[in-house]
């Protein structure tokens, strides 16, 4: 009887690590998809830019590195993100 | 010319001077950073760009392009090289951009795209490399006739779809046999006009 409890409690104990882990774990293969906002990133981006002819999808570039920027200043890491996001996908086109 | 008195011209003369011994000092204190993962500042990238755009045009205005550039063997050669020694910095229609790719500066040209290089300039430049840029002087290993297959492959670049890329990389000649047929002077010469 005492068995069966400590197993019962070993198990819920290994669920609830696995639910607090998932989201954990859901995030780190997440970031994986996306573009860091952080220094070395915005100067790869720099560099895409200066690598980019004339253009639209300069200007959007440049637009996007520039509220990359701003958000980055205001510690707006998901703004940063979404914005330098978008400005690789316009060097990229 | 403005008669200067002797106090201007020492004036000038000790100005030039301090300006070259700040250059002096910067330059041993190692201020400028070299480092390839921070972009130069905008007009050392605009004089580092005019330098090169201008020794290229300089040096490619009289090499003699050879006229069978649109002849379907140089651009299959020239597809095979193509995959073998550029796709991985230049890249090519439907491959995402590489580690090395993402990761030189300045940044490779992507060739699928249009370009206002003319095929002289092209070949100058798969032929003796540019400086501090990562880009190789193919000329070293590769004759003149080989690097010209390669310029006529990437004018037809930017008109390829992936498809069309994949079957033309697949259809063409093997590097080695390419490179076995060019070291023993075998079936690999179109009479193209060299620099």
């Amino acid at each position: 009887m005492r068995n069966l409890r400590l197993r019962s409690t070993s198990l819920r104990l290994l669920l609830l690590a696995g639910f607090v882990g998932l989201p954990l774990t859901l995030a780190l293969g997440h970031e994986g998809h996306h573009v860091e906002c952080n220094e070395t990133a915005i100067n790869a981006l720099k560099a895409d830019i200066q690598a980019t002819g004339e253009g639209e999808a300069r200007t959007t570039a440049t637009k996007e590195m520039e509220a990359t920027q701003q958000m980055m200043a205001k510690n707006d890491i998901d703004g940063c993100k979404g914005h330098i996001h978008s400005a690789v996908q316009a060097t990229e086109k | 010319m403005p008669r200067w008195s002797a106090g201007k011209r020492w004036g000038l003369v000790a100005g030039s001077l301090l300006l070259l011994v700040a250059a002096g000092v910067a330059i041993y204190a190692g201020l400028y950073n070299v480092g390839a993962d921070v972009p130069h500042t905008q007009p050392i990238y605009w004089l580092l760009d005019t330098v090169r755009e201008r020794s290229v045009a300089a040096r490619a205005q009289n090499i003699a392009v050879p006229k069978d550039l649109d002849d379907a063997k140089r651009i299959s050669i020239g597809a095979g090289e193509y995959s073998e020694m550029c796709s991985g910095c230049h890249l090519a229609p439907g491959m995402k951009r590489t580690e090395i790719s993402r990761g030189l500066y300045p940044r490779a040209p992507e060739l699928r795209r249009n370009t206002d290089l003319t095929p002289a300039e092209q070949f100058w430049i798969v032929k003796h490399g540019l400086k501090m840029t990562g880009m190789a002087a193919w000329g070293v290993t590769h004759d003149d006739d080989l690097l010209w297959d390669v310029v006529a492959f990437v004018r037809k670049l930017p008109e390829l779809t992936p498809e069309q890329y994949q079957t033309m990389v697949k259809d063409a000649p093997k590097h080695e046999e390419i490179m076995r047929q060019m070291e023993t002077g075998g079936d690999h010469e179109h009479g193209g006009e060299h620099d």
